[in-house]
């Protein structure tokens, strides 16, 4: 076989669906770096494609849309009221953010502006996502009241054709992590709803962030390099 | 909104394809994936009114298990709002890019399983698989006769090995099993299957 058709099969049977888990694992991650796989698993789709009209619709339970509904609805905009509430208790990811470089220092500043004017009632947790000096920070904040989820990138640099992706794992939610959506903006607060899961499963939950292709992972799991981190409570 | 929340489904013989030609129900789709992608939350709504059905038979069928199917689709339809900036119109229609999430979605669910015990009790399934669309009886797209027309050239066990790898999710084993043939032997059917199908249908 050429290496075309070579290609054209694994992409052949990655879209049909019978590659077993770790080829298809494989073919997933090296599409991401193989335009020709890629390429060739997107023309397997468009050939194969008419035969998803030869299987029959079915009527969907009638309360998933209204949960579907509730996990996309997330703010209309930033609601004053949402917006994390940071103790000066959480002395671990602040120290490590300052250390991180002078923005993550001009951010801390900004919260702690904006501590000043928030009722400091709701219960919010912070995590601080790091690797080691070098790598992207991300503060993340959750506000278990208002079931938002809030995640600000510190000194995380987006690279070009990339997005980086929230995640939650819990084995109470299941043996994959799921998404919590993307972090949209390099320099702002992007919120996500947690309104799926309860307070008990988020307070222990570990939370992931992973560097994924533009627009997320092709999966709908984590598929690039991630870290993870578990809350603090801040009062 | 003028964009109807539904695209007409189509009775022919017993079965119900969603009508695929451009122009009518498959341009309302590509608007509100438009809509979908500037963050409108009624077209979403419309949008998974007008989808979900087709996404939900297709997650099932893979799946086999309701319980499994619900929770993907929420899944599948979360991926799709925030993904839904990214589609690209030049890659396909909305719908296919829809389906492709679905599957991959389930494809993975239950190659997971798999991987982890090999059988899961397909007795247990809650869907009665005798009730798929008989390929002859489906006559709608152009794409679809012509898709058609290639997998006739098949020989009749690797064409049903083909159809029942893509609408019913089988791994090579199932397929294996089905067929009385090694796995090995099985991929062999789909490696020569697939390159007939290509050349035959081209880009």
């Amino acid at each position: 076989m050429t290496e075309r058709d070579e290609i054209d099969v694994i992409a052949g049977e990655y879209v049909l669906g019978t590659l077993d888990a770790a080829e298809r694992a494989a073919a997933s991650a090296r599409r991401r770096n193989d335009p020709k796989l890629d390429a060739a698993i997107e023309a397997w789709e468009r050939r194969l494609a008419p035969l998803a009209e030869t299987v029959p619709p079915v009527a969907a339970a009638e309360g998933l849309r209204a949960k579907i509904e509730a996990l996309t609805a997330v703010d209309a905009g930033p609601d004053a009221a949402r917006i994390v509430v940071l103790e000066r208790r959480a002395q671990r990811w602040r120290g490590v953010a300052i250390a991180t470089s002078a923005l993550a220092a001009c951010l801390m500043l900004a919260i702690g502006v904006r501590e000043l004017y928030l009722p400091q009632t709701a219960k919010t947790f912070v995590a601080v996502f790091q690797k080691d000096d070098a790598s992207p920070a991300f503060l993340l904040t959750v506000d278990l009241d208002a079931r938002m989820v809030s995640v600000r990138p510190v000194a995380a640099q987006p690279q070009a054709g990339k997005s980086y992706q929230l995640w939650i794992a819990s084995d109470k939610i299941g043996p994959a992590p799921k998404s919590l959506g993307l972090i949209e903006a390099s320099d702002a607060s992007t919120q996500h709803t947690l309104g799926r899961w309860d307070r008990g499963i988020v307070e222990r939950a570990t939370f992931g962030i992973s560097l994924e292709p533009a627009g997320g992972s092709p999966t709908g799991r984590p598929t690039g390099p991630a870290f993870h981190a578990k809350l603090i409570e801040t009062r | 909104m003028q964009t109807r929340g539904e695209v007409p489904i189509i009775p022919t013989a017993g079965l119900t394809v969603i009508e695929p030609a451009p122009g009518g129900a498959a341009r309302a789709i590509v608007v509100l994936m438009q809509r979908v992608a500037a963050r409108d939350r009624q077209a979403f709504s419309a949008l998974y009114a007008a989808t979900s059905a087709k996404l939900y038979g297709i997650i099932l069928r893979i799946s086999r298990r309701r319980d499994v199917a619900d929770e993907l689709l929420q899944e599948v339809y979360v991926q799709i709002w925030e993904r839904a900036g990214y589609y690209d119109a030049n890659k396909g229609s909305p719908i296919t890019w829809m389906v492709t999430i679905a599957r991959n979605r389930a494809l993975d669910e239950v190659r997971r399983k798999q991987a982890v015990s090999i059988e899961d009790a397909p007795e247990a399934l809650d869907v009665a698989s005798d009730e798929e669309i008989p390929l002859d009886r489906v006559e709608r797209s152009q794409q679809l006769l012509r898709l058609r027309q290639c997998l006739d050239r098949l020989d009749s066990h690797r064409r049903e090995a083909v159809l029942l790898a893509y609408r019913e999710g089988m791994s090579r084993e199932a397929l294996g099993q089905r067929f009385a043939r090694p796995p090995g032997t099985i991929k062999s059917w789909l490696r020569r299957s697939l390159l007939q199908l290509r050349d035959c249908l081209g880009q």
